[in-house]
């Protein structure tokens, strides 16, 4: 049995739900243009995942198994709906922005995975702290490819401008490959290779 | 000469294992063997496959490509000093300064005018090539702990060649290193990626910065508008209004030539003519590609013309101007045939040829964004070429087995 | 575990209750600010048109209240022209209004590329204290190079001079389509004239320089590198300002003026 702590700490790098398992990966091509809007999607993640593992795990035991994935995409189809709803009311404006990726959370294979292989076996507590850790895992890449595209792609950091562009008058030509999706293929598979040449039992055996 | 090798050969000891420069003996390898025969000899039985290795193959690659080198000094100095003397006016950068301290007028008619012009423009392209793709070439080569490969020399002939003049040189360096490292380390380096380099780096500046690599006003070195002096490419004339008007300003032999405004060494498809009998002869470009590749071209824009459309007038343009406008010529034979990126079976050479030729004016006539489409085309089928390869194989094994089987 | 039947379709039923009263407690609960965001989010890009506001810096608290408070809205009968009062302006919802066939009808293939048109469209009229017309801000869309670009254009109460256009959504190819964003090419159009003498539409987008407004008012540059773009929004100019479009309504209003 994991400690706490290698529950928490294990994916965000050694096991990271997108660079190991290569989990989550549509979402994460779609919403980071831009680190303020790739950072909701992370927090909207976070939670669902925390609170779909603690209510999954908290009723595993009454769960009867010929309906359990039904049972667990119900619940977080709802966290899924309620977050959205949530975000329309609150941050119009990124909710705007996401358009159909916060409903998608629901198809995002990292909570199913997470509910079936970790709430369903676990009590509570271990899964909150699960929970946190892959969605933790989730948003650093999340944050770290937001970074790259928006910094160099619009010459921004969290909207503020970092490099004056030239259409504001400055020196810095955007990177106009990073603003579309394949460019966020390019710097999750560099992540990939960095991370697998660091760490070497990550590569897969052929 | 006895110097250069006595001074190569004391240096030679601190490369060596256990010397203290043992991590960098790639780039000590390299530039011995560039200027040397390689002293060592194989020790096991002689394995000689083909008498031709890299280095000979590459030299043959760039002898067929000095018709284009030429017509890329040639053409590119030509089209700005005749943009100019028709009342554009020049860039103002250090290539103009300098040409203008040297005494040349922008006089179109001169021809050592328009090389040192064009040369200004073409030199400093190839160098920046060689500078920053050649850093990771070595980079690679020293983590990796393996020798430098020749390959890189072809890449960084071909890549200047296919931009425009007016490309910024630090858009050269960054495209050079993405292709290198993205395009062909990442695979695992020369004869393992699975695209062109140097296509795979034009493709990224492509979409990087569009403003740079497309439109009307990059391709001749001089201030190009739509209202003064134009500098569109007589392919984006015909996709705006198609054959039509070709008939009075343009000639199809000019455009044969190469006296057009164009990425710099893809206009002349003369050049590239001449380059594919040197390749063919010397049975390194596969004749079977490009000529897949030409049927795949008429085979398709003769369907488009038959077809004909009321709102697009680049649907009429037949085949013959499609084999001198644009890239289609410099990729053809320069670029389809890549050995390492194109289909390896015979008949999968001719399956791969004629759907470059096929994709390449589907997305020229009907795409309504890109007026070129070998680049696109030849980079789909890169993809494919191993699958092709594949089912090739498969037939045949299958059609051999079936002899045995009543 | 294997369990009997009953106990499978009521665990089931009990999930689907508790999930279904979460999220629509949810959904009822904040629907009013839903609400709320999209029509502030609507009036920002109306602003932004018709010149209230600069782009990227939207206006807030009583500035933001009093601009809007110079903006009426209302939803109008395009076939006629005239105002549709069996609409509630708050809930209208155009773009939904245009997918819905109930509520719309297909047009005859355009250059604008516009599928469907809806029966109303949401106006922003701008009026002064006596109630004459100032400005009026139109609803625009068509498709471009690659996406539908959604903006609005504002016209002067001579229902020729236009006072703004801005997209508020649109996907073209950053760096050259998508600068149909850029402020500078924005600035480009307040003061060019919609309609010639005879009525007709003729502004449109050119290739190249189309020069100051003095000397050419019925033109604007074009969007080095994009020529689709450019052009879709002349074809988008001309579909809904003409007769496929907000023609009738127009007409309305120069009787009015007049």
């Amino acid at each position: 049995m994991a400690s706490t702590r290698e529950t928490f700490l294990d994916p965000l790098v050694n096991n990271n739900p997108i660079t190991l398992q290569v989990l989550g990966i549509c979402s994460a091509l779609a919403v980071t243009t831009k680190m303020e809007v790739a950072l909701v999607m992370s927090v909207a993640v976070i939670a669902v995942l925390t609170l779909s593992n603690f209510f999954i795990s908290v009723i595993r035991n009454w769960i009867p198994s010929n309906i359990r994935i039904i049972v667990q995409l119900t619940i977080i189809a709802s966290l899924v709906i309620v977050t959205d709803q949530i975000l329309k009311a609150y941050f119009y404006d990124v909710a705007r922005q996401l358009t159909v990726f916060i409903g998608l959370i629901i198809t995002n294979c990292i909570i199913m995975g997470r509910a079936e292989a970790f709430a369903m076996q676990n009590g509570p507590w271990e899964s909150i702290v699960d929970g946190i850790g892959n969605g933790l895992g989730y948003s650093l890449i999340l944050m770290i490819v937001g970074f790259v595209r928006e910094l160099f792609g619009s010459g921004r950091v969290f909207g503020v401008p970092v490099l004056t562009t030239v259409s504001d008058g400055g020196w810095y030509v955007p990177n106009g490959l990073l603003v579309l999706s394949p460019g966020a293929f390019f710097i999750i598979g560099m992540l990939i290779w960095g991370l697998r040449t660091w760490k070497r039992d990550q590569t897969e055996v052929d | 000469m006895r110097l250069l090798r006595n001074i190569l050969d004391k240096q030679e000891r601190l490369f060596t294992q256990g010397g203290p420069l043992e991590r960098f003996h790639p780039l000590f390898e390299a530039g011995d063997t560039f200027l040397y025969t390689a002293g060592h000899t194989t020790r096991t039985t002689a394995h000689v496959r083909d008498g031709l290795d890299m280095k000979r193959l590459m030299t043959i690659v760039v002898v067929a490509l000095l018709g284009c080198v030429y017509m890329a000094m040639y053409n590119t100095g030509y089209q700005a000093n005749l943009a100019i003397s028709m009342g554009a006016a020049a860039l103002d950068n250090w290539q103009t300064a300098l040409y203008q301290s040297l005494g040349f007028a922008f006089d179109p008619t001169s021809l050592l005018a328009c090389i040192v012009h064009g040369a200004l423009y073409y030199v400093p392209v190839l160098i920046v090539t060689l500078l920053a793709g050649g850093l990771w070439e070595a980079v690679f080569a020293i983590v990796r702990g393996h020798e430098i490969n020749e390959g890189f020399l072809v890449t960084w002939m071909l890549f200047p060649l296919i931009l425009p003049p007016t490309v910024p040189l630090w858009q050269v360096a960054l495209g050079i290193s993405f292709g290198v490292v993205i395009g062909k380390e990442i695979f695992g380096g020369t004869g393992k990626n699975i695209f062109n380099p140097a296509l795979i780096s034009r493709a990224f500046l492509f979409f990087a910065y569009p403003m740079y690599l497309s439109g009307d006003n990059v391709w001749t070195a001089a201030q190009t508008s739509t209202d003064g002096v134009s500098g569109a490419t007589w392919l984006a004339r015909a996709a705006e209004s198609g054959q039509a008007v070709f008939v009075p300003s343009i000639s199809w032999w000019d455009a044969f030539v190469g006296l057009m405004p164009g990425s710099m060494g893809e206009t002349s498809a003369l050049a590239c003519l001449v380059g594919a009998l040197v390749l063919v002869v010397t049975g390194i470009g596969s004749w079977r590609i490009m000529a897949g590749l030409a049927i795949g071209t008429i085979a398709v824009s003769a369907l488009l013309n038959a077809v004909g459309s009321t709102t697009n007038p680049f649907f009429d343009v037949p085949f013959w101007w499609h084999f001198v406008l644009g890239g289609w010529a410099f990729g053809a034979v320069f670029m389809a045939t890549d050995p390492v990126s194109a289909a390896h079976t015979n008949t999968g050479r001719w399956i791969y040829g004629f759907l470059i030729g096929a994709f390449a004016i589907i997305i020229r006539v009907i795409n309504p964004a890109y007026p070129e489409g070998m680049m696109l085309a030849i980079l789909l089928m890169n993809v494919f070429a191993a699958t092709i390869d594949h089912y090739v194989v498969r037939a045949n094994i299958k059609r051999r087995s079936s002899r045995y089987a009543t | 575990m294997q369990r009997n039947a009953t106990y499978v379709l009521g665990f089931a039923a009990a999930v689907c209750v508790v999930c279904a009263v979460v999220v629509s407690t949810a959904a009822v609960a904040l629907k009013d600010l839903q609400d709320a965001n999209l029509s502030a989010y609507r009036e920002q890009n109306v602003l932004e048109a018709a010149g209230f506001s600069q782009p990227g810096e939207p206006l807030v608290g009583q500035e933001l209240a009093a601009a809007v408070a110079r903006l009426d809205a209302s939803v109008i009968d395009l076939a006629t022209g005239d105002i549709d009062p069996d609409i509630d302006v708050s809930t209208f919802d155009q773009r939904r209004a245009s997918t819905d066939p109930g509520s719309s009808h297909r047009v005859d293939a355009n250059r604008a590329r516009v599928m469907r048109v809806p029966n109303n469209a949401l106006v922003y009229e701008v009026r002064d204290e006596a109630g004459a017309l100032e400005m009026v801000v139109l609803p625009i869309e068509g498709k471009g190079l690659w996406s539908t670009l959604y903006g609005f254009v504002a016209l002067d109460a001579d229902l020729s001079t236009v006072r703004g256009l801005t997209y508020y959504e649109q996907k073209e190819t950053a760096g050259l389509g998508g600068e149909v964003d850029n402020p500078r090419w924005k600035a480009l159009w307040p003061g060019r004239q919609a309609f010639d003498a005879a009525g007709g539409m003729v502004l449109q987008v050119v290739k190249g320089q189309a020069g100051p407004v003095d000397q050419a008012p019925h033109e604007v540059d074009g969007i080095s590198g994009a020529t689709i773009t450019s052009r879709s929004v002349t074809y988008m100019l001309q579909f809904w300002l003409g007769d496929t479009g907000f023609g009738p309504y127009l007409d309305r209003l120069r009787e009015e003026v007049n």
